[in-house]
């Protein structure tokens, strides 16, 4: 027997979510159709607005309901620092530290010609006209270890650096609380050569 | 080290075998198809978990049969433990002293082997990307560090040349992001060389002298890290990066018209030489062969130095291919030091040659049987 239509077709919007294949999204329509009609128009609701009052910010590229983001319009931010990251994972991540107090630019992807993406592709020169028209001190490079991620930073830091802003990168080495033992060999060499003095 | 004993279930042609070795020369005789290349690619398996005759590891078990397991305990200097590898169609687990190896690269190095089978000719002979594939196949065993870096050049060489693609058919024109790639390039590229170029002096350092006795003092052999760039100093990080640098600028504009990387480590060869002669080249099939020869004992010798231990020494099918003098000679050079197991369809002519009385092993039919002389 086949499935109702209204089932299939909710499967099938079931089946574009990632990691949700045919069997999970049969699950998942049976249990909807048993849920009270209230939490179902609720989650029919966020899911709307999720798409519809979600933007980028035209400052920082960060996600937000209001542009410019909270962050960008926080007057006790510090102005003078902007942290350059991938996408706006990485800004949560660093948010829950709450250490850092500056700004964030979110660049939404990373230079990689085989991947297609090149300097043009991500959201590198509304970053350059920040620098031209903030009080920016000092930016730091927050792209991923790998090996496109060094290649962005450092690209990033040629375009920032003529301007007579400081340029930072995060440090390489050993994840806290650790063991050395079970360390591989790459990172233990990265630590080695950063070492600094105590 | 050495191995004391193999035991075989399900193994190619082998239902169960168990063997013990001899520490010091071990023979397998028999006819064609009979199953001694199996015996020596289980001895293989049992050191590197994988094969060097095929990429499908299925193959190894025996027809109709579920599963294939190796076990062998090996002795070295101040440790003896036993190794064991199980082939199902699931997958295959390696444990070292009983346990599991999640991570093959974990269980590797425990036992060291070097074969050598006839189609080693073809590092002399065959293309340049088979002696780089060498030089970092032996690398790779030894240094983590070498891998890494050889694996990003690899990766940056390849966006590097989507780029140049991309500059080449206008669908790109930021040359500062070409920079930034040609400099990472220089980066990992100077690590490489630097580690290769110490690698072939290591190596000619100990082939030299094997080869000259081979030879009977009548040749001398030169081994050269041809490098697709001039260098200032191979043992300078720092300069090699400036002159892989320089090169890149120079060729820039050939590389923006061909979309390509036109220099580098991806481009170099290893050159052999005796008497000033390229071997590749100008040298007769016995000089070829002495030549390969050399440099596989000198891999002995580069481990031992390396590691503190001998390796094991598999030579499959080779013995009948060198003559008496260069058979002599390999013989000496391994005696009382390196176990060895070899192949051979019969022992007239090398036996006489074998200095300490071989264990010699019939080989049947996938029986392997122990001959008492």
């Amino acid at each position: 027997m086949q499935y109702p239509e209204p089932i299939s077709k909710l499967m099938d919007s079931y089946m574009k979510l990632p990691g949700i294949g045919a069997k999970t999204a049969a699950r998942l329509a049976f249990f909807t159709i048993d849920m009270d009609e209230e939490d179902v128009t609720d989650f029919a609701k966020s899911l709307i607005s999720a798409k519809r009052d979600l933007h980028y910010c035209s400052i920082c590229g960060n996600i937000t309901e209001s542009d410019p983001c909270d962050i960008c319009r926080d007057k006790d931010r510090d102005r003078s620092t902007i942290l350059v990251v991938e996408d706006v994972k990485d800004v949560m991540a660093l948010e829950r530290v709450r250490e850092y107090h500056g700004l964030y630019h979110v660049l939404h992807g990373i230079l990689s010609p085989i991947e297609g993406t090149g300097p043009e592709d991500i959201n590198i020169p509304s970053l350059l006209k920040r620098l031209q028209s903030e009080e920016v001190q000092e930016v730091i490079l927050a792209t991923n270890a790998s090996a496109e991620g060094e290649a962005t930073a450092t690209y990033l830091s040629r375009l920032i650096r003529p301007a007579g802003i400081k340029v930072t990168r995060l440090a390489h080495g050993l994840s806290v609380g650790s063991d050395i033992e079970y360390a591989d060999e790459i990172t233990l060499l990265k630590a080695v050569e950063g070492r600094r003095e105590i | 080290m050495f191995i004391q004993q193999l035991e075989l279930t399900h193994f190619r042609n082998y239902e169960k075998a168990e063997v013990a070795f001899s520490k010091g020369i071990n023979v397998f005789l028999g006819e064609n198809a009979q199953g001694k290349t199996n015996l020596m690619e289980a001895i293989y398996v049992l050191a590197m978990a994988r094969s060097h005759r095929t990429a499908n590891d299925k193959e190894l078990i025996q027809w109709n049969e579920e599963f294939a397991r190796i076990s062998g305990r090996v002795q070295k200097k101040h440790s003896s433990f036993p190794l064991d590898i199980t082939i199902s169609r699931k997958g295959k687990k390696a444990k070292f002293n009983h346990l599991e190896q999640k991570k093959l690269s974990a269980y590797i190095g425990n036992l060291n082997v070097i074969l050598f089978a006839p189609e080693d000719l073809s590092l002399v002979k065959g293309a340049p990307n088979v002696r780089r594939k060498f030089i970092d196949m032996e690398l790779g065993q030894i240094s983590p560090v070498y891998l890494h870096h050889l694996v990003e050049y690899q990766h940056i060489l390849k966006q590097r040349n989507q780029y140049l693609k991309q500059l080449a058919m206008r669908k790109a024109t930021d040359l500062t992001f070409l920079e930034v790639l040609t400099e990472q390039l220089a980066i990992s590229g100077a690590a490489v060389l630097k580690e290769r170029f110490s690698f072939a002096k290591q190596l000619e350092t100990w082939a030299q002298p094997i080869h000259q006795e081979i030879s009977k003092q009548r040749e001398e052999l030169m081994i050269d890290y041809a490098c697709s760039i001039v260098l200032t100093d191979p043992e300078d990080k720092e300069a090699i990066y400036t002159d892989l640098l320089n090169v890149y600028q120079d060729n820039q504009k050939r590389e923006l018209d061909q979309g390509t990387t036109i220099a580098g480590p991806h481009r170099d060869d290893l050159k052999f030489f005796v008497n000033e002669k390229n071997v590749q080249t100008y040298g007769s099939q016995g000089q070829q062969r002495t030549t390969a020869l050399s440099i596989k004992l000198a891999e002995i010798s580069l481990m031992h130095e390396l590691t503190g231990e001998y390796p094991v020494l598999l030579l499959d099918d080779v013995l009948s291919e060198l003559d008496d003098n260069r058979q002599t000679h390999l013989l000496t050079a391994i005696q009382n030091k390196v176990q060895t197991f070899l192949t051979t369809t019969s022992l007239d002519g090398v036996k006489k040659n074998l200095l300490d009385a071989p264990k010699v092993f019939n080989i049947d039919q996938g029986n392997i049987e122990t001959e008492s002389e």
